[in-house]
């Protein structure tokens, strides 16, 4: 028996609204309840605004072209305004890599954590509670004056904390992340994996996770999307990915890293060229110039995912393959 | 011929609030000629500070730093102390330190007749020269930093602080700021640079894996000071501090995969105010290997092995 998804992303398209630049193409995936999912690209590559088109958060002057994104079996997309705020929040959450877009810099803490609850599902004897649990769960350290102070008293690590705690307070379904960790130090980084892994196993959450860097969801997601020049290249699982990658792109990635330990220096493989604009991509494979395994066939023709057990590669000539 | 960085120490006085910031507190660094000097640290470590400090920028408030023997800033003459600018400094964001308004060519050509480094004629085929060094199109002379891709415009960065033939370069985070598939021909390219111009590196990073790639020496930096320092073979593969101990685990490795419990906590806490510097070892808020002793005793960095210096009491005991 399969499962039925939580989230299905279907053939989504999105694109500039005047002068139509396209932004994201062809973009299917899909996350199982309590399952998360990763998505590695660089910037330009359409990660971000494929998840914030998921919440209808998309800047104004883009929007969405073509596809489906199904939620428990409704489509987000047609939703009416109203109705997706509900699920907003109490549904789907999300958090961002600047706390501040997220926390209101002139209301204190307590306030601002119970009017989110307010504005869903009304505030009872219990709400306050609930605040406090949760910030302490997150590990803010003297709750109390927490609830008293505006976020420009915390530091980068501990807003990042709250933002979380503000994020689970309705006990969401899925929980978004986009680059959470990306501007802390390495070792609050750690912290802040640590804590989303954990309070996400404890409340069988599901998580779509957006990075540039594959260090950090190797042992946070289940499976991974791999987005370059605004298409998915290849999805499988983590395993997969990183033991066996079959896109050009996503071995060229991986082994242009070098790593943190170790004794190895040889010279770093480099992908020559820079990412091209998904626009600009046309009627070929948006990595045919940078491409070592490029043949004539790439330049004139888009390759489109091709499923085979749990993974996808878009890619006439994927390694592995004769 | 090596660059000494004795004693250093820099405070930054914060006139709205009376307060003063320790931002390093007593920096000592040998670095012989030809070799390269990795500082790894977190956000305010002062491992910027220094980088201003050793190119000039910035004179500290106490200790002495020399290249080749003389000072970096001479305070008596109140200049520098070379004609030509010996040490140069690339900075990470090659959006903002490039002049949105200027040609490529002439944000080069610029650098020699201020300095008078090349005579009017030869201006041009030297800014040529310059490109080709660092890997770009002579072409791109025409263009404004908005035509290039990041990795384009660092390489300009390179090519401007090249262009005053330095022997030290201070690189201050210079490949973070770039898509991950561009940063290894940048740090190839660096390498290249080094070998071809017999250059010094200081690298700066937050960075790790990058720090590993290219350092032959390591300083690891925790609240203006250095905690461990030694070859890059010692201090990254057999650490000793606490400090580096818990900052390589808490790197996020492509290598390690699918191995949740990686992601356990290595550290709690944050680092400490630097305007309220703890008594003692300043880490061992949150050290796993505090004693009693570590909240008064100030740490020193002696040499537990040949060339591999840790402040640590614990370690050094």
């Amino acid at each position: 028996m399969t499962v039925q998804p939580l989230l299905s992303v279907i053939d989504l398209g999105i694109s500039t609204i005047q002068d139509p630049r396209v932004l994201v193409n062809n973009v299917s995936f899909h996350i199982n309840p309590g399952e998360a999912v990763g998505v590695v690209g660089e910037s330009g590559s359409g990660k971000t605004l494929s998840a914030l088109s998921i919440l209808g958060l998309l800047p104004r002057g883009v929007g969405v072209v073509s596809g489906e994104i199904l939620f428990n079996g409704k489509n987000l997309l047609t939703l009416k305004p109203e109705e997706l705020r509900q699920i907003r929040g109490n549904e789907i959450a999300m958090i961002y890599q600047d706390p501040m877009t997220a926390l209101n810099p002139v209301m204190k803490l307590g306030k601002q954590l119970l009017e989110v609850i307010a504005s869903h599902d009304g505030i009872d004897s219990e709400s306050d509670n609930r605040v406090r649990a949760l910030l302490s769960e997150v590990g803010i350290p003297d709750v109390n004056r927490a609830m008293e102070s505006y976020a420009h008293e915390f530091s980068g690590g501990m807003r990042q904390r709250i933002m979380i705690a503000m994020a689970l307070l309705l006990s969401p379904k899925l929980l978004i992340a986009d680059e959470p960790t990306t501007a802390l130090d390495v070792t609050i980084q750690q912290q802040i994996l640590a804590l989303v892994s954990d309070a996400r196993k404890k409340r069988d959450m599901s998580m779509l996770w957006i990075t540039h860097d594959l260090g950090v969801v190797a042992n946070l997601v289940n499976r991974l999307n791999v987005m370059y020049a605004g298409r998915i290249v290849e999805s499988g699982t983590v395993e997969e990915i990183f033991r066996r990658p079959k896109h050009p792109y996503t071995a060229g990635l991986l082994s242009s890293l070098p790593t943190s330990t170790g004794t190895n220096r040889e010279r770093l493989t480099s992908i020559s060229g820079v990412p091209e604009k998904p626009w600009l991509v046309g009627n070929s494979c948006g990595f045919a110039a940078r491409c070592s395994r490029v043949q004539s066939r790439c330049h004139n023709e888009i390759p489109l995912s091709v499923a085979k057990d749990d993974s996808t590669v878009a890619c006439f000539f994927p390694i592995g393959s004769k | 011929m090596n660059l000494e960085i004795k004693n250093v120490e820099k405070l930054y006085k914060i006139v709205s609030t009376q307060t003063i910031i320790h931002a390093l507190n007593g920096v000592d660094i040998t670095l012989p000629r030809g070799k390269t000097l990795g500082i790894v640290g977190e956000s305010g470590c002062g491992k910027s500070t220094l980088a201003r400090l050793v190119t000039g920028l910035e004179s500290p408030n106490r200790g002495s730093i020399l290249w080749n023997g003389l000072p970096i800033h001479d305070v008596n003459k109140g200049s520098f102390s070379t004609k030509k600018s010996a040490i140069q400094l690339v900075f990470q964001d090659p959006y903002s330190s490039l002049n949105p308004r200027q040609r490529i060519g002439d944000a080069i050509s610029e650098i020699l007749s201020v300095h008078k480094l090349a005579e009017k004629e030869m201006i041009n085929s030297r800014v040529s020269e310059l490109l080709a060094l660092v890997g770009l199109a002579n072409d791109l002379k025409h263009r404004y930093p908005h035509q290039l891709s990041g990795g384009q415009r660092q390489r300009v960065s390179i090519a401007r602080a090249l262009a005053a033939e330095p022997s030290l370069l201070v690189l201050d985070e210079p490949v973070s700021a770039l898509d991950v598939s561009v940063r290894a021909e940048v740090m190839n390219l660096l390498i290249d640079l080094r070998e071809k111009l017999n250059l010094t590196y200081i690298f700066i990073s937050h960075d790790l894996a990058m720090i590993r790639y290219i350092s032959d020496l390591v300083a690891v930096m925790y609240l203006g000071k250095i905690v461990e320092f030694g070859q890059w073979e010692q201090v990254i593969n057999n650490p000793k501090h606490p400090y580096t101990q818990a900052l390589i685990q808490a790197m996020p490795d492509h290598t390690v995969i699918g191995n949740p419990e990686s992601l356990a906590k290595t550290l709690e806490g944050e680092v400490p105010d630097p305007v309220n510097l703890p008594t003692g070892c300043a880490f061992h808020l949150r050290c796993i290997k505090a004693t009693p002793a570590c909240t008064f005793a100030t740490q020193t960095l002696i040499e537990i092995s040949s060339q591999h210096l840790v402040a640590c009491m614990e370690v050094q005991a």
